[in-house]
């Protein structure tokens, strides 16, 4: 039954990837953190993408396994 | 060399077993990783020269890729994507003042995954249908108002509107039962976002044991059955991003 759930796709697998490592885990800040230039313009750049979830509304998927895409 | 932190910790293994462990891993930049320890846990960093590379989206996911395969050997907090430090000295001090915090976090999550499930619906038909029932109880002007004004319509209209809201809410709330009730048996720790768009109507994370993965997907797989009118999406297994309680200036 299981893999007839499974169901993979690329697009929504890198939403919530995306989602995941911008807006969740452990959030260290304070003076010991650089600044590293344009993070704060990728972050936004990034959420922007996240907004597509909305796309999703017509697709009927199941389960999604997190494949990373390779590079 | 700056350093950039992937995940916190969980240790059951000795010093030198953990470091080769994570050796053979390349960090986003290219370097090796390699683990700082404090007692049983530890913080995986990998050096990083923020001169020579471009931050950005390909890189996020990279960070992500190097986390799962982490989280393949070790039970882990991953941090969040971008979190850069001065030196090993730096990381330790984190590690060692904010021990019991880490410590208490990754018992939490000890040999267990995330999965995410998103409920996604045709607002149109969904709201019509949810719509007709909250109108069963007819809404009138008399009710309310002594007058029948332009204003008092207007503020009718509202009043419809705020009702078809609390109906939606409860029909997300009714469907929240249903899916606790799948799960029962399995008896996660989860996290719900009632109504995050018109469309994704419920956002839920679950918390689950390596061990009851497969009884979960198929009471997913039997919930999904009976809502042909819904959207399941269900991912995972993540590493227990969405269960991390740190966030807090150090």
């Amino acid at each position: 039954m299981q893999e007839n759930v499974i169901d993979q796709s690329k697009d929504i697998t890198i939403l919530e990837i995306l989602d995941r490592v911008l807006n969740k885990g452990v959030v260290i800040t304070g003076d010991i953190v650089i600044s590293v230039a344009n993070i704060d313009l990728v972050y936004l750049g990034l959420k922007l993408i996240l907004t597509s979830v909305e796309t999703m509304q017509q697709r009927h998927l199941s389960v999604v396994k997190p494949n990373h895409p390779q590079k | 060399m700056d350093k950039i932190i992937y995940a916190v910790t969980g240790n059951n293994c000795s010093q030198e077993e953990l470091n080769s462990l994570v050796k053979g891993i390349s960090g986003i930049s290219g370097s090796s990783l390699y683990a700082l320890s404090f007692k049983n846990i530890s913080i995986t960093v990998s050096d990083f020269s923020s001169s020579k590379f471009v931050v950005d989206k390909e890189m996020a996911i990279d960070f992500a890729r190097i986390i799962e395969q982490l989280s393949q050997k070790l039970t882990l907090l991953p941090v969040r994507f971008g979190t850069f430090l001065k030196s090993d000295e730096d990381i330790l001090k984190l590690l060692t003042d904010h021990y019991d915090s880490f410590y208490n976090n990754l018992i939490k999550v000890w040999d267990k995954d995330e999965f995410g499930l998103k409920v996604i619906w045709d607002y149109a038909k969904g709201s019509e249908k949810i719509k007709e029932e909250s109108e069963k109880e007819v809404v009138k002007s008399d009710t309310y108002f002594s007058k029948n004004t332009v204003h008092t319509n207007y503020l009718l209209e509202k009043i419809k509107k705020h009702k078809l809201e609390d109906a939606l809410l409860r029909h997300v709330e009714k469907l929240i039962e249903e899916i606790s009730g799948f799960l029962a048996e399995i008896n996660p720790e989860c996290k719900f976002k009632k109504m995050v768009s018109n469309s994704l109507i419920l956002d839920g994370v679950f918390l689950i044991e390596k061990d009851k993965k497969d009884e979960f997907i198929q009471a997913i797989g039997a919930l999904k059955q009976q809502h042909n009118d819904l959207h399941l999406l269900l991912t995972g297994p993540w590493p227990p991003y969405s269960f991390v309680e740190i966030d807090q200036s150090f």
